[in-house]
C-alpha cells in the first residue's frame, strides 16, 4: 500500500506506550535472580537425592512445609518468568497486532493454568496425602 | 510475521568478472554487490580483481580505483575518507564498518562488500536511511531548556557534567550499529536502534538539558527503548569504537531510577 505519511509521521508512529515498561524489564530480571537459588535447591535437595524414591518417599518429602513452600516457589516463578520470556520473543518476532494479542493471552492462559495445576498438585501431595 | 527469506528479485545473481591487469604480481579479489534500479535485473555480485601494489591501503582506496579505472557505475557514498563523515558506512566482510578506516591487510580472502543490511537499497551499496534520519529527528537531538542562557556569555558546565557526554557525542551518525542490530532489523517500526539511542542519552545525560523527563516520558515504551535485548553486535561493530549497548543500559537505569 502507497503511503504519503512523512518519515518522521511514521518514526513518531502512535507514540511511546508509558504502561509499565520499565515494570515489565525489571519484573525479567528480579524473579530471575530469585530462581538461580531456588533452582539450585531444586536439582541438589528435591531431585538428586529423590532419585529412585517411591511416590509415598516423595510424598513424605513434601509433608515438610519448607520444601513444599520452595517447590511452589519454584512452579510459580518458573511459569512466570518463562511467561515474561516467551512474551519478549512474541514481541519480537510477531509484527501483526492482532495475531500478537491473540498469542499472549494464550500464553498468559497457558502459564496461570500450568502454575495453578502444579501448585495444587504440590499442595496435595503435602497436606492432601 | 518477521521475513526470513529475501524475495525472488531481491536474490542475489552471479555478475560479472573484471580480470587483474596483466603482469600483476600481488591480485587482491573484492566481490561487490551491485544493483540497478533502471533496469529491473536482480542484484548481483560483480568480481573485481585489482592489483595491490597500485592501490591504497583501505577498503575505500579498491572502491575509489575500481569506479574511477573499471567500472564508472559503481556507486556509493564518500567524502571525507578519514573516518569522520559517516558516508562509507557499508558491510565489508561480513562487519559493518567505514571503507576508509577498514585495512584490505586486514581482510582475509576475498574482500566481500554488500551494503548495510535490511535497509532497502538505493543503488549498488547506498542504503535508504530515510527512516533512521526520521528516527533521529523524532528524539529531537538539540538542547531543550526554558531558562535562559546568561546574557554575558554561554551556559555553564563543570568539568565532571561534561565528562558525562564523553563516549556519546563522538558518534558521527553512521549507523553501522542500528543496521546491524537484530532487535531493529525485526521491530524498526517501533524500536530506535542503537545510534538513535546513544544519541538520545547523549541529551538525557546533559546537565544543561531542562527536558530530560519529557525525553525519557518519550522512551517509556516496551519497543522504543526495552526492545534491546544486549546483543552487543552494536558495540561490536562501532567504527568508532563508541559503547552504544552501555548508553542504552544507562538509559534503562535511568527509566528504573525514576520508577520507584
Amino acid at each position: 500500500m502507497q503511503s504519503f505519511r512523512s518519515p518522521l509521521g511514521r518514526a513518531r508512529g502512535l507514540g511511546p506506550s508509558r504502561e509499565a515498561a520499565t515494570g515489565h524489564w525489571f519484573s525479567e530480571r528480579l524473579p530471575a535472580l530469585g530462581l538461580i537459588p531456588l533452582m539450585l535447591w531444586f536439582i541438589f535437595c528435591a531431585v538428586i537425592p529423590n532419585i529412585g524414591a517411591s511416590h509415598a518417599e516423595f510424598a513424605d518429602f513434601l509433608t515438610n512445609p519448607l520444601n513444599a513452600t520452595l517447590m511452589i516457589l519454584v512452579v510459580l516463578l518458573g511459569f512466570y518468568h518463562g511467561l515474561q520470556g516467551l512474551l519478549v520473543i512474541v514481541g519480537d518476532y510477531i509484527g501483526t497486532v492482532v495475531v500478537r494479542n491473540f498469542i499472549v493471552f494464550f500464553l498468559k492462559l497457558y502459564a496461570i493454568f500450568g502454575a495453578a495445576l502444579a501448585s495444587i498438585a504440590v499442595l496435595k501431595l503435602s497436606i492432601g496425602g | 510475521m518477521a521475513e526470513f527469506l529475501l524475495n525472488k528479485h531481491s536474490r542475489i545473481k552471479k555478475g560479472k568478472e573484471f580480470p587483474a591487469p596483466s603482469g600483476a604480481k600481488n591480485v587482491r579479489t573484492f566481490r561487490i554487490y551491485r544493483w540497478d534500479p533502471e533496469t529491473g535485473e536482480n542484484p548481483r555480485m560483480d568480481v573485481f580483481r585489482l592489483d595491490m601494489d597500485d592501490c591504497g591501503p583501505m577498503v575505500l582506496d579498491a572502491l575509489n580505483k575500481i569506479k574511477n579505472e573499471i567500472d564508472p557505475t559503481l556507486t556509493f557514498r564518500r567524502s571525507c575518507r578519514e573516518g569522520i563523515c559517516g558516508s562509507c558506512a557499508m558491510n565489508i566482510d561480513s562487519y559493518n564498518t567505514l571503507a576508509c578506516l577498514k585495512p584490505i591487510a586486514d581482510i582475509k580472502g576475498d574482500v566481500v562488500i554488500t551494503p548495510l543490511p535490511h535497509c532497502e537499497v538505493v543503488k549498488d551499496l547506498i542504503p535508504d536511511l530515510t527512516h533512521i534520519y526520521a528516527q533521529y529527528a523524532a528524539i529531537e537531538p538539540w538542547l531543550k531548556a526554558d531558562t535562559q542562557p546568561p546574557p554575558n556569555g554561554e551556559r555553564l558546565q563543570s568539568i565532571e557534567e561534561r565528562a558525562r557526554l564523553d563516549g556519546l557525542w563522538e558518534c558521527i551518525l553512521c549507523f553501522c550499529c542500528t543496521t546491524a542490530c537484530p532487535s531493529w532489523w525485526w521491530r524498526n517500526d517501533r524500536y530506535l536502534g542503537p545510534a538513535v539511542l546513544q544519541q538520545a542519552a547523549r541529551w538525557v545525560f546533559d546537565s544543561r538539558d531542562e527536558y530530560t523527563d519529557q525525553r525519557l516520558n518519550e522512551l517509556n515504551d516496551p519497543y522504543r527503548l526495552f526492545r534491546c535485548h544486549t546483543i552487543m553486535n552494536c558495540t561490536g561493530t562501532c567504527p568508532k569504537n563508541l559503547n552504544p549497548g552501555k548508553a542504552i543500559a544507562d538509559l534503562k537505569i535511568a527509566m528504573y531510577d525514576r520508577s520507584e
